[in-house]
């Protein structure tokens, strides 16, 4: 497995995208451009949704109304996240898969966050009918909220470790 | 204004956040966590007015539900900024991409501005004017622009 993943890594690295973004004065700094502004999209329409079933801020929709309004462009931020995303991992993919604060991030922390929402976002239609939402649903998006905070910390600590 | 920056940077507080690894990392995360709050919240409404997102519901609906997260995001994102910045404020100060990038939010900010107060006038109007869509543009690209400022600081000059 750890020599599949340093030949994958090699590979990654040597790829026109790999090379573009590590060698290129414009091409890392492009894609990093390209995986916040994703981000952005995701985390915010995300973090809205989380705040709305815990009940913080105004009430104008129900969670039901703010998660469908969402919805596309939620996803369409989390599609131009990973196109930034797999750019910046491929240029120097071996000292990421290396890195343990990256092992954390995308080995557990960005997949437990990602099938949460999808859990949650269904789970909205059901919950979010009313004004005031469940207990369970308060809780499942508080969860998701810490959850999307511990995957931003992840990366924070990447160039620390 | 450098000497001011000089003495904020050594400053007990600051050099004590700059110099405890836990401390300046709870700022970053701070800083992007708002930061991707902010942008996100604004330009969704910004592709709303646009008509290119949630046209089931009114304008004004959407941005008074989003509103007030964006303006806490800001507050949040412009405390732990400032932090950040004050950790190596000597630098920082002087740095042409910083001052770009202060400059675009700052144009940013104001386009924000300009959103929240004509929301109602665009939510009565029978279709989204020209120059609603031309300010919600703006507000759009100038966000994306003080992330791509934001980037280079790291990218061309080396800060951060």
């Amino acid at each position: 497995m750890h020599d599949f993943l340093v030949s994958f890594g090699k590979w990654l690295e040597a790829t026109p995208w790999g090379t573009f973004t590590r060698t290129t004065l414009w091409g890392y700094p492009f894609v990093q451009l390209t995986h916040f502004s994703g981000l952005s999209l995701w985390l915010g329409t995300n973090i809205a949704v989380d705040l709305r079933l815990l009940g913080v801020g105004r009430k104008r929709e129900t969670a039901m109304q703010l998660s469908d309004s969402l919805f596309a462009w939620n996803w369409a931020g989390f599609a131009i996240a990973v196109l930034g995303g797999f750019p910046l991992f491929s240029a120097n993919a071996t000292t990421y898969l290396a890195n343990p604060a990256f092992q954390l991030k995308l080995g557990i922390l960005v997949p437990l966050a990602l099938i949460w929402h999808i859990v949650v976002q269904r789970k909205t239609r059901e919950w979010g009918k009313t004004e005031t939402t469940p207990s369970i649903a308060k809780l499942a998006g508080l969860f998701e909220f810490v959850l999307w905070i511990c995957v931003v910390t992840a990366a924070v600590e990447i160039p620390n470790h | 204004m450098l000497n001011f920056c000089e003495w904020l940077e050594h400053t007990a507080l600051i050099s004590t956040i700059a110099g405890t690894g836990w401390m300046y990392a709870t700022f970053s995360v701070a800083h992007y966590f708002s930061l991707f709050v902010l942008v996100g919240t604004i330009v969704f409404i910004d592709l709303r007015v646009l008509g290119v997102a949630a046209r089931s519901q009114r304008i004004a609906t959407v941005a008074e539900q989003l509103f007030p997260w964006t303006w806490t995001a800001l507050g949040l994102a412009l405390f732990s900024g400032f932090v950040m910045f004050a950790t190596d404020a000597g630098d920082y100060y002087p740095d042409r991409i910083f001052r770009i990038k202060m400059t675009v939010i700052l144009l940013a900010l104001v386009f924000a501005i300009l959103v929240r107060r004509n929301i109602s006038k665009w939510d009565q109007a029978p279709s989204t004017s020209a120059g609603a869509k031309m300010v919600a543009l703006v507000s759009l690209l100038l966000w994306v622009g003080a992330i791509l400022a934001g980037v280079e600081i790291a990218a061309i000059s080396g800060l951060g």
